[in-house]
């Protein structure tokens, strides 16, 4: 095995797949930083550059792409406000208000920092788990993917604030993702709901449109009312100096970064439970580690550690999504749906085979996730007291380029020109919500899990009945289900007693 | 009555969620089920709010300044989408970001020319030429798509 893992390092090594990592990176950077063409979208458009490639050569160019997309969608998210990739949405919540306290650059240096860690131990999760997670994937089916769509719902009360009225608004949003979600054709009885008789609609509402409207449009309004730069007033001499600090705190909340590392690969491991799962939960989780309510406050209004969870877990995933497909080829992600392809074009076929002939080549992609987070983390420290420095910029000269990365965006992820409409309307809404007090985090995580809540509810109930209630798994992620809505009140009525 | 902008979009939300309860009750029960798990408590909780926000009607402040930039973001994000509808991408963009520099942004017209060139040029770079990626070319010049 130790001689698999050294030869898989010296194949990414050597001249020509190290220069296409690099060149893979190097596009995927750029791609990272626009919201609608996620590293998804820009494996499939490269997918045809590498039909002359050998396996290892293709591996690290696709890869080195994709990993990097992932750190880099956290850039725009902390700068601007828009989520640079559609799944990392959770890094506005906190990266965001930091930038505009003036803390960009400590923020910027945690989510790379915290991307890398998690990176690392997603990387690592991937070499040793090959040969042991095979039961684990098998014993989820659909009761228990429903059960961890519902934990991930259940996070709500973790993203609400705190109050009666917080956590009515915040479950009211949840509900309102949710319902969003069921617009479209609904599979099992084909019955049309809420299209308006619009053809757009059938297919329901994406994610992108509705994501990056919730969150940057509000924001983008919000620095055209302030008439400022995005850091305000905040003093020029903080902007550049907390990259250190940044990544500092990564090492001070190391336990939690590793934590939130973990619930990454656990979430990448489970085909079909969502990419968009592992962030939110990560930051429920950061959330959830406060140590009372007064320390649960700051979340929300620019705290590092909102900022390090989902960075971790984020990067973590994709050591987890590639678990299950390459011991068993079943991708946990549109990307690994995408990247399986790859494999095929290669002649490769996960499975047992990735484990005993091609072993070099498994052990390449666990290199190449480490080695490509390793470059683009020291690149972007060089980098990053300039990209702060764009904070200062004044709102009236960033605003138009930040709507044409907003719009462009929003119509690069599915060629609708409605989808700009949509995008629109939602950042309307988004304004309102931000105004009156609604949180918006909790509509994004409802409307991301309510299609495969409503899907493997479906499925247990046809081939279960009630019985799939009963299942020692699913009791067991009902539990916890529980502790994770308990959880605040409890520490909240503690604090009181306290 | 006076009614605050925060009452009103309780009421919205509430009026939405009537909506899906309505439109859900004509569904056969498998399309129904989710849609009013969901509404039902949606409508509960949007009453409510309502009702909060119009006990707290006196302690709400109207920020009218804040209102009129928000409906002039708005105003122009909806002048973009009009422009890429009829232009296409490739010409809304540098039109978009000359008109907004110069208009709304005051700045000089010959800083506001060189960044719309920047941003075509990189629009163009980026999607044409390195990512081939389609645009619909607009209403006017595709002749409707």
């Amino acid at each position: 095995m130790l001689d698999a893992l050294l030869q898989g390092l010296f194949l990414v090594l050597q001249w020509n797949a190290f220069s296409l990592m690099l060149v893979g990176m190097a596009l995927g950077f750029v791609v990272g930083l626009l919201p609608g063409i996620g590293g998804a979208a820009t494996l499939a458009l490269m997918l045809p550059f590498v039909f002359k490639m050998s396996p290892v050569e293709a591996f690290a160019f696709l890869l080195g792409m994709h990993s990097v997309a992932a750190t880099t969608g956290d850039i725009t998210s902390i700068l601007f406000g828009v989520p640079g990739e559609a799944l990392s949405a959770a890094t506005v919540v906190d990266g965001h208000p930091m930038a505009k306290n003036g803390e960009a650059a400590r923020a910027l240096g945690a989510a790379l920092m915290s991307s890398l860690v998690g990176a690392v131990i997603g990387a690592a999760a991937l070499a040793v788990s090959i040969p042991i997670v095979r039961p684990l994937v098998l014993t989820f089916g659909s009761p228990e993917l429903f059960m961890v769509t519902i934990m991930g719902i259940a996070c709500i009360t973790s993203l609400s604030g705190q109050g009666t009225s917080a956590q009515l608004k915040g479950f009211a949003m949840g509900l309102l993702g949710l319902l969003l979600a069921t617009i479209g054709q609904e599979r099992q009885s084909g019955i049309l709901r809420f299209d308006f008789g619009l053809i757009y609609l059938w297919e329901g509402l994406d994610l992108i449109p509705v994501l990056v409207g919730i969150f940057a449009i509000p924001e983008i309004i919000d620095l055209a009312a302030r008439g400022t730069a995005i850091a305000g007033n905040a003093p020029s001499a903080k902007l550049g100096a907390g990259v250190w600090e940044g990544i500092k705190d990564t090492f001070r909340h190391f336990w939690l970064v590793v934590r939130c590392s973990a619930v990454g690969v656990l979430v990448g491991i489970l085909p079909g439970a969502g990419g968009g799962v592992a962030q939110w939960m990560a930051y429920a989780h950061a959330v959830q580690s406060a140590k009372d309510p007064a320390d649960r406050e700051r979340f929300g209004k620019g705290d590092v550690r909102g900022v390090l969870g989902p960075g971790a877990a984020n990067n973590s995933k994709e050591g987890g999504d590639l678990i299950p497909t390459i011991a068993f080829g079943v991708p946990g992600s549109g990307a690994m749906a995408i990247l399986l392809g790859a494999f095929l074009i290669m002649g490769l076929h996960p499975g047992p085979e990735m484990l005993t002939k091609h072993l070099a080549v498994t052990y390449s992609m666990v290199w190449t996730l480490v080695i490509a987070n390793v470059i683009t983390v020291i690149a972007c420290l060089a980098l990053l007291p300039y990209l702060a420095l764009v904070t200062r910029i004044r709102g009236s000269l960033i605003i138009p380029f930040l709507l044409l990365l907003v719009f462009v965006g929003s119509y690069t992820a599915n060629r609708q020109l409605a989808d700009l409409l949509v995008t629109l309307g939602f950042g309307a809404v988004g304004y309102l919500m931000m105004r009156f007090g609604w949180p918006r985090a909790p509509l994004v995580l409802g409307f991301v899990l309510g299609k495969l809540a409503e899907t493997y509810l479906f499925i247990s109930m046809a081939r279960y009945g009630y019985a799939w209630l009963a299942q020692p798994l699913v009791l067991v992620l009902m539990a916890l289900t529980a502790l994770i809505i308990v959880f605040p009140y409890l520490q909240e009525r503690r604090s009181h007693a306290n | 009555m006076r009614i605050s902008g925060a009452m009103a979009f309780s009421a919205g939300l509430a009026m939405v969620a009537a909506y899906a309860v309505l439109t859900a009750l004509r569904w056969p029960p498998k399309a129904a089920l989710f849609p009013l798990v969901t509404s039902i408590p949606l409508l509960v909780l949007a009453v409510v709010q309502m009702v909060t926000d119009w006990r707290a009607l006196s302690a709400s402040e109207d920020a009218p300044q804040e209102t009129r930039a928000a409906l002039g973001v708005l105003a122009w994000m909806a002048g973009f989408i009009a422009l890429v509808f009829l232009l296409g991408f490739p010409l809304a963009v540098p039109l978009f970001i000359f008109g907004y520099l110069m208009i709304a942004g005051r700045e000089p017209w010959l800083l506001s020319g060189a960044l719309a060139l920047a941003a075509w040029g990189a629009f163009h770079l980026l999607f044409e030429k390195l990512l081939h990626f389609p645009f619909d070319p607009g209403w006017l010049i595709g002749g409707g798509t």
